[in-house]
């Protein structure tokens, strides 16, 4: 008889006990408190000020514009992997994983520079007659979905790149033998293969945008607010840590249920049923 | 070659070597005496304080962590462990001192442990430590893009300064001392926010340059995007080190000041240490050192003569002309004025 495996994963789920289920446990029960005991006070007051709801609406929205923007940047740049040769892919491998070894922290601050009024975006803007005087995307969201692209890229690459170097470059050939044109072969065949790549990719960007304090903070300036610098606020500087858990527990409620869409959506059957 | 196989017994060995080896600097530490953990606030103040001050505890037979640190931040993380804070001393001004004496977080020392204590002025001898500097607020500007401002109306008035000056939120001290002032100028007092919160929405030019702390202030002074924020004379002493044309002006209603002090935290694990991180904050030999740039610190020990650059600022008959906000009132009223300011900044 096949022993069963279920002490092996025994570790594993008093690990997943003690370090994620309890913390989070303890997150929830923080949020129901008030002064008189168990309350919903935390959650009518987040959701009874149209302000707080307007960060939320911020947050998803920002985490979607850079899941686009680092979809647009990195399907091609795979593409390029796929078809390229050893070198040319080694070259992509190591541009791909060396900005993930700088501190997202100096990532930031160098964004400063690159979105500032002297600036490369700025001069270029001017040379090339589209603006008349220097031009700041600091503290806007466009420079904000730039800079988070730029600093999330990777996490949608590496995911469709491993992905891809499973595939035979024949899949492409074969349906070009077929006579399906470059679009219709990136529609039907690629897209399909790469769906769970990029799957996993846009959790990884969204997760990564809408919690990355730092850069939102410091790009965005104060006029763009976003959930993980309300909670900040509310436990840094005022101290109200119930209604920091509540804002915490809807922002994980909330980028749970876009996960899942996601999922839903990628899961389609005219989206898989091509591959 | 023989092969060699690990065993459980050969990996129970190795570990328990690993965590000997790694354990082994602690004990010597330990052996050799306390470690003081100071909270301090980041920057200029960190750079200055790790420097100056470790060799003088060192010298007291003491070693000292600088832990960076803001001093809302430090009031969270000590109220976030009770009975076992994270930090022997803190680095406060009377602002978040009211808040932590109203949770119980810091006591009350003894001066007598602390040589240096009579070189320090009554005033700057509180009962819940020392004060080891007064910080002298303004307004920093730089000359090759703006005029020398007359105050805060000044900003506001003239076109010279629209879109070029910087403010932060209501959780910095700076500009909460800053806020209270201009209540004064155009309201009715220093608790008249609903003028400020006017005075802001009829110049909506000024809340694009809103940003979350003098910190992030210095970086974009230092790339040209700002030319004007709300400072103290340190943030304007580390940014002439850096080479940056940058100049510091008191308002013409007066320069808001704040003391700021060293508290011991209820519950330090290390008091004899804290108590030689203390005395060297306030010795001549640490305040001589931190008068000079970048750090330029006022000195509160009578022996330490100030510097020309420092009596620029400010001298010592002018210290009690200075104008120091009623922080209690402050307390108060800060948690609705964070949030006011907020929703109003995000438009």
């Amino acid at each position: 008889m096949k022993a069963s495996g279920f002490p092996y994963v025994i570790p594993m789920l008093l690990l997943s006990v003690a370090f994620f289920a309890t913390p989070l446990a303890v997150l929830v029960g923080f949020s129901f408190i008030g002064s008189e005991g168990a309350t919903l006070a935390n959650y009518i007051r987040f959701f009874g000020d149209a302000f707080n709801f307007r960060v939320l609406v911020n947050t998803a929205r920002l985490g979607l514009e850079t899941v686009v923007g680092t979809t647009l940047l990195g399907v091609p740049i795979a593409l390029l992997y796929w078809h390229s040769g050893k070198t040319t892919r080694q070259v992509i491998i190591f541009l791909t994983l060396i900005p993930m070894l700088t501190s997202n922290v100096v990532r930031t601050f160098a964004w400063i520079v690159i979105l500032g009024r002297q600036g490369p975006i700025s001069e270029t803007l001017m040379a090339l007659g589209v603006t008349g005087s220097p031009t700041s995307l600091m503290f806007t969201e466009l420079g904000l979905v730039m800079a988070m692209c730029q600093i999330d890229l990777p996490l949608i690459i590496l995911p469709l790149i491993a992905i891809l170097s499973r595939t035979p470059v024949q899949f492409s050939e074969a349906a070009q033998v077929s006579g399906a044109g470059p679009w219709r072969i990136f529609v039907t065949v690629l897209l399909p293969l790469m769906l769970p790549g990029l799957l996993a990719g846009w959790i990884l960007v969204f997760a990564s945008t809408s919690s990355s304090f730092v850069t939102q903070a410091v790009i965005g300036g104060a006029r763009n607010v976003y959930v993980p610098q309300l909670i900040y606020r509310e436990v840094g500087t005022l101290f109200d840590w119930p209604m920091a858990s509540a804002i915490a527990v809807v922002l994980l409620l909330s980028t749970g249920c876009l996960l899942v869409a996601m999922t839903m959506i990628s899961r389609h059957r005219r989206l898989v049923g091509h591959a | 070659m023989t092969d060699f196989t690990m065993t459980r017994r050969h990996f129970g060995l190795l570990a328990a070597g690993v965590a000997a080896s790694a354990a082994f600097p602690f004990s010597v530490r330990a052996a050799a005496g306390e470690t003081a953990i100071a909270a301090t606030f980041p920057g200029n103040w960190e750079d200055g304080y790790r420097t100056v001050l470790t060799p003088l505890v060192k010298e007291a037979g003491y070693d000292l962590t600088i832990a960076p640190s803001m001093a809302q931040d430090q009031l969270a993380k000590v109220m976030a462990s009770p009975g076992n804070p994270p930090y022997d001393t803190l680095l406060m001004s009377p602002g978040q001192m009211a808040i932590a004496l109203e949770n119980d977080l810091i006591q009350k020392i003894d001066p007598s442990r602390l040589k240096n204590w009579g070189m320090l002025d009554p005033a700057f001898q509180g009962e819940y430590g020392p004060t080891v500097t007064i910080e002298v607020n303004g307004i920093a500007y730089n000359p090759d893009m703006v005029p020398k401002p007359k105050g805060y109306r000044d900003l506001f008035e003239n076109p010279a300064y629209s879109g070029k000056v910087s403010w932060t939120g209501f959780a910095s001290n700076t500009a909460v001392m800053a806020y209270t002032e201009m209540a004064k100028i155009f309201g009715s007092g220093p608790s008249d926010m609903a003028a400020v919160f006017k005075l802001f929405k009829d110049h909506p030019e000024h809340l694009k340059g809103v940003v979350d702390s003098t910190n992030h202030q210095m970086t974009l002074f230092q790339q040209g995007e700002i030319a004007v924020f709300m400072c103290s004379t340190g943030n304007v002493a580390r940014l002439k080190s850096l080479g940056m044309n940058a100049e510091f002006v008191q308002p013409e209603t007066g320069s808001p000041a704040a003391p700021v002090n060293i508290h011991l935290t209820k519950g330090a694990k290390n008091l004899d240490a804290a108590y030689a991180y203390m005395d060297a904050a306030i010795s001549k030999a640490a305040q001589d050192a931190l008068k000079m740039p970048p750090t330029e610190m006022f000195p509160t020990n009578k022996d330490v003569a100030l510097t020309p650059e420092i009596e620029a600022y400010v001298t010592r008959d002018q210290l009690a002309k200075m104008v120091y906000p009623d922080w209690a009132e402050i307390n108060k009223n800060r948690p609705d004025w964070i949030r006011q300011f907020d929703a109003l900044v995000a438009g």
